[in-house]
């Protein structure tokens, strides 16, 4: 049987996933809960239910359709059960505009493959291709080493996007499929890492070091995306981009942004972060003392 | 100099040209009214070379303050000219046409005006080409082009545009007039009529007689201006002016009558024959000026070399050229045509880059200051193209992106790949096919081989759509039978029946459209003459025939017609597939009636069709479609030239100018989701905010909708916009210049890209006073949004902006 993963985004035309222009699979479901998580669809394992309030035209053709959700409206707002199962076909061909949607599908490789196919000419140009995101790749060990070794059987450029978390068995082994490797470390403190991921960093750093000793010529490079209150400090980040120059490998900051906040609406939950911003001044300084003064 | 920075010269003149008015100047309507009068019976390409003898012996001359070239037909405000022969017609309350309508105004005086409608109309009363060519319409393409009541109406369905313009855009081969000079031009012409034997055919008499008076015309203009400017430096107090104005005086003693010897003498031998061209006959969308990183370089080079010039007084020079260009103004007379060229339309194409004639990559040192000039000169002159090739260095491509970058939608891009076999496949040789130049929005010439001057009808797509829908008649005009009767909404049980329904109304539609084209051909030389432009032309010289004559042995002919309205048609269809035969959310009587209603009502409806399967996300189900109305179209259009001559082609193109906003007004609700009234889809990009993929996605989109094996086809307008965040930096022009290569592979005509966001384009509309200075693309040409209607700026803002978030 075809393996399949379970994923909830294919996007073409990504320019800041990898060199080139690339087509990013996300797939669904992450062992880590970072607070400030700008895709918090990625998180669940499983298929879930989200409602975009602003496309909401209000026909009720959800209350009408999918009784077993128990949808009804309390004002203009949409409640129903998100905990019950429906098929993705069943949601879209209710809702006429797409703002009740399912997040999440399962595909074959092969279905994933032919639509990242479809760019083949922008990556050969451009020294593209597939980067495999999430969620966290690792955690469909199964799904993500297959599309990693058919993309390789096929010439495509291969990137995968991870948060570290997962067995060294698959780090290992999806090392050798990579071409290029974007590596999250968010925080070096372990305790801290725990307290704002729900979970440590040894075994994230453990799989770093893995994936240079598999592949001493692989191109990788350390993510640390900037958060206020988490790691917007010069001692933490001079800690992480220790270790990435340690490993010969590229750090990148990443500003933290705002643009999840919408998304947690739509699957009901609250954001995190309440309103805690990072200003330009700041992330410039950060950076400036990081890459310019160095870690000495 | 410094780098980025213009000269204090061109910064008072870009000041100056932006405070200026748009003023008409009726001086060429006069002139050429009162030498019709006096020509009556002799061929009308001797009468227009005399027209335009008696018009440069009498015109005003305006030499501008701080100006390096003379040579205005009009000013000192920007100003346009009136071309009486074509639309006369119109001139009866001019002022009230030019000044009230929303976009493009001009002022005319009222002695202007009176004189207008007292002494030139009534003089080409039943004379004007619009007259003769509506007059001649057999009734059932009259209803589709104008109301049969008023022929001065358009309806917007197979809108004819050639009496908007004397000729389609044109490209001369200006060497000819740089490196042999008019006196020799007319010297050989003086010696073939004198060497003529008694019994000479009378239309090769009348070319040698009529390019023996053009040339001495276009001379007389040069010599007037040149003493003009001796005059001026004679009064002149300030010496560095009193200089230039000397030689400005000097330069025109020689040229255009004498060959060019220096780069600034070539550019002003330029300037007087594309401002005599304009003066000649209204080209749409004004002259085109050819390759000239090309004709120029050798004038360049010398000059270098000599120690002459610098690169910072070229640059300066090239900045006063597009400065002096910008001062003319097209003016569309029809409503129709105001329409058609929202913003002051203008296409003067300055080619630069590919290949030589012999093959190679014909980049130099020029191609490079072109870009540099363009990216310092926030001007929306001159339309600049880059022609892009398999060979087109790396740097060049970077410079390109560099260029875009800055924001004004320069340079557009047209490809090599993709135009040079084509022009192979209609019997142009290699040579010919690798020297085309850029000529209007996205359309091509060989100059001195091609010689077909019509322009093509605009048709209007979206309308078969309904003509389908509604049994042959469309939501504007009721029960009015317009094509063929192809049954009832009711009358279809399946998507196959439907299909075929809309073929055959599309067949019509394009068949009507070749009969209204084969029409102007035959109305048109009765009417237009170009003897400069023939002088112009290697093949005319050679066969003594007008550039406007039905056919000239050896030239090679392509028609064409614009399809407007691409993605809203494909998009139409693909919901009506999905929505009413596969899904059978409604019946298609249904559908008709939620059109009617505007979808009052129907949102739900509404929001279906609109995620049915659209164009411009490489989704085959909806591209298939597109690729089926290219292929019908190319098929239907291919085998009507067929039966008027060999070397006749009806090309298929997709450039709507900014005729999918007029257009658009006349169709009803779409089964699309688009309301009533609304714009059009533009060119072959996607339908306003349908794709959602990205670029990649509406370029292969593009590429899977077209018919590679067709050889009748020609440009497809393709435009994409991106936020400046989305190019940002080095990395932003490598990614920019990795896309143009894919958009190359891929053999796509055209593409030009907008970098802007949507908030200072919603900043724009509600401010325009903060942004005189912001330029955007309209479909193949830039103007200044603040100019744009309400309609047109909104269309622009509703177009996807393709921006990438982290």
């Amino acid at each position: 049987m075809a393996i399949k993963g379970t994923i909830f985004n294919i996007q073409h035309f990504s320019i800041n996933d990898g060199p080139g222009i690339r087509t990013v699979v996300f797939c669904k479901g992450c062992p880590l809960r970072c607070r400030w998580c700008a895709n918090p669809e990625s998180q669940s394992f499983s298929p879930e239910l989200s409602w975009i309030g602003k496309e909401c035209i209000g026909c009720r053709a959800c209350v009408e359709s999918l009784p077993e959700l128990s949808c009804r409206f309390e004002g203009e707002r949409l409640c129903f059960d998100r905990e019950k199962v429906v098929s993705l076909e069943k949601v879209d061909g209710v809702c006429p505009t797409g703002a009740l949607s399912l997040i999440g599908r399962r595909v074959t490789v092969d279905e994933v493959l032919s639509e990242v196919e479809a760019d083949q000419k922008f990556y050969e140009r451009s020294e593209g291709g597939l980067t495999v995101s999430g969620g966290e790749p690792m955690a469909q060990p199964e799904f993500t080493l297959a599309l990693l070794s058919e993309a390789k059987n096929r010439s495509i450029h291969r990137t995968m996007e991870t948060c570290g978390m997962g067995a060294s068995g698959v780090m290992e082994e999806a090392a050798k499929y990579l071409d290029v490797l974007y590596f999250d470390v968010k925080l070096h403190d372990p305790q801290k890492h725990k307290e704002w991921t729900g979970a440590g960093n040894e075994r994230i750093l453990d799989n770093l070091f893995l994936a240079r000793r598999v592949r001493p010529d692989l191109t990788i490079r350390v993510r640390t995306p900037v958060i206020p209150g988490v790691n917007d400090n010069e001692e933490e980040l001079r800690e992480i981009h220790r270790i990435a120059l340690d490993l010969g490998a590229e750090h990148e900051l990443l500003k933290y942004h705002r643009l999840g906040a919408s998304k947690y609406e739509g699957l009901g939950r609250d954001y995190p972060m309440g309103e805690v911003k990072l200003s330009e001044e700041r992330f410039q300084e950060l950076k400036s003392s990081i890459f310019v003064t160095g870690v000495l | 100099m410094k780098e980025n920075q213009n000269s204090k010269r061109v910064q008072k003149l870009h000041d100056r040209l932006n405070e200026a008015q748009n003023y008409v100047n009726i001086e060429r309507a006069r002139y050429f009214t009162e030498s019709f009068q006096k020509t009556e019976g002799e061929a009308i390409n001797v009468r227009f070379a005399r027209a335009l003898l008696h018009t440069v012996r009498n015109m005003s001359l305006h030499i501008e303050e701080d100006q390096l070239f003379a040579g205005q037909i009009g000013g000192p405000e920007r100003y346009g000219v009136l071309y009486p022969e074509l639309d006369a017609c119109f001139f009866g309350d001019l002022r009230a046409v030019l000044s009230d309508r929303s976009v493009a105004t001009f002022e005319l005086t009222e002695e202007d005006r009176a004189y207008l409608s007292e002494t030139v109309a009534p003089f080409w009363a039943g004379k004007t080409y619009y007259e003769d060519f509506a007059g001649r319409l057999p009734e059932e393409l009259l209803k589709l082009t104008y109301e049969p009541s008023d022929t001065k109406k358009s309806r917007f369905l197979i809108n004819e545009t050639q009496s908007m313009n004397s000729a389609t855009q044109w490209v001369h081969d200006y060497a000819i007039g740089l490196t042999r000079g008019f006196a020799s031009l007319k010297g050989e012409a003086e010696e073939e009529l004198k060497g003529l034997k008694a019994d000479a055919d009378q239309k090769t008499k009348d070319f040698l007689l009529a390019s023996v008076i053009v040339c001495e015309a276009v001379m007389t203009f040069a010599e007037r201006y040149s003493k003009e400017a001796e005059r001026l430096a004679a009064e002149e107090k300030d010496d560095r002016r009193k200089e230039e104005l000397a030689v400005i005086a000097r330069n025109l003693k020689k040229v255009p009558a004498e060959p060019a010897e220096t780069f600034y003498e070539a550019l002003q031998s330029q300037f007087i024959m594309q401002m005599f061209s304009r003066l000649e006959q209204k080209t749409s969308g004004t002259i085109s000026n050819g390759r000239m990183d090309q004709y120029l370089y050798p004038y360049y080079k010398k000059d270098l070399e000599e120690g002459r010039l610098t690169p910072e007084q070229a640059d300066e020079l090239l900045s006063c050229l597009w400065l002096a260009m910008a001062k003319f103004r097209d003016v569309y007379v029809s409503p129709a045509g105001g329409a058609f060229s929202d913003g002051y339309a203008h296409w003067e194409a300055v080619t630069i880059g590919g290949q030589t004639k012999e093959g190679f990559d014909a980049t130099n040192d020029l191609t490079y200051l072109f870009l540099k000039n363009k990216q310092r000169l926030p001007l929306d002159f001159p339309d600049l193209a880059v022609r892009v090739h398999a060979n087109t260095p790396e740097r060049l491509l970077l410079e390109i992106a560099n260029t875009i970058k800055v924001g004004s939608g320069h340079p557009k891009l047209l490809n090599d790949e993709e135009i040079i076999p084509v022009n192979l496949s209609k019997g142009a040789t290699f040579a010919e096919a690798n020297d085309y130049a850029v000529s209007g929005c996205t359309e091509t010439r060989m100059p001195s081989r091609e010689t077909w001057t019509s322009k093509g009808p605009s048709i209007n797509l979206a309308a078969v759509v309904e003509l389908t829908l509604r049994n042959g008649r469309v939501e504007k005009y009721g029960d009015e039978l317009l094509t063929l009767e192809t049954g009832d909404a009711s009358s279809f049980s399946s998507w196959d029946s439907f299909y075929e329904a809309f073929k055959t109304q599309l067949r019509y539609y394009i068949k009507k459209t070749c009969d209204q084209i084969r029409l102007v051909h035959h109305v048109r030389e009765g009417h237009f003459a170009t003897p400069f432009g023939s002088v112009l032309h290697e093949l005319c010289r050679e066969q003594k025939r007008d550039l406007h004559s039905q056919w000239i042995e050896g030239g090679l002919n392509f028609a064409f017609f614009d399809m407007v309205g691409y993605a809203s048609t494909v998009d139409s269809l693909a919901a009506v597939k999905r929505i009413v035969f596969e899904e059978k959310r409604v019946t298609l009587p249904e559908l008709v009636s939620a059109l009617n209603a505007d979808f009052e009502g129907q949102e739900v409806l509404r929001r279906r069709l609109m995620r049915a399967p659209k164009y411009g996300n490489n989704d085959a189900y909806a591209d298939s479609i597109g690729r089926e109305i290219d292929r019908i179209a190319g098929e239907v259009s291919a085998a009507e030239a067929k039966k008027e001559h060999d070397h006749f082609y009806i090309d298929i193109r997709y450039v709507p100018a900014s005729a999918n906003v007029p257009m658009g007004k006349v169709i009803g609700a779409l089964p699309d989701g688009r309301k009533r009234g609304l714009p059009l889809s533009d060119g072959t990009s996607a339908a306003q905010g349908a794709d959602e993929k990205g670029p990649t996605a509406v370029l292969l989109s593009n590429y899977y909708s077209k018919n590679p094996s067709v050889n009748n086809r020609a440009a497809r307008l393709l435009n994409l916009k991106f936020t400046p965040a989305a190019v940002a930096g080095e990395a932003g022009s490598k990614r920019l210049a990795e896309l143009i290569r894919c958009w190359r592979d891929l053999k796509l005509w055209h593409v030009q890209f907008n970098v802007i966001d949507q908030e200072t384009l919603l900043d724009a509309k509600a401010h325009p006073e903060n942004y005189r200075g912001l330029i955007v693309r309209v479909a193949g040409y830039s103007a200044y949004f603040v100019n744009l209607s309400d309609e047109l700026q909104d269309d622009i803002i509703s177009r996807t902006s393709n921006t990438e978030v982290a």
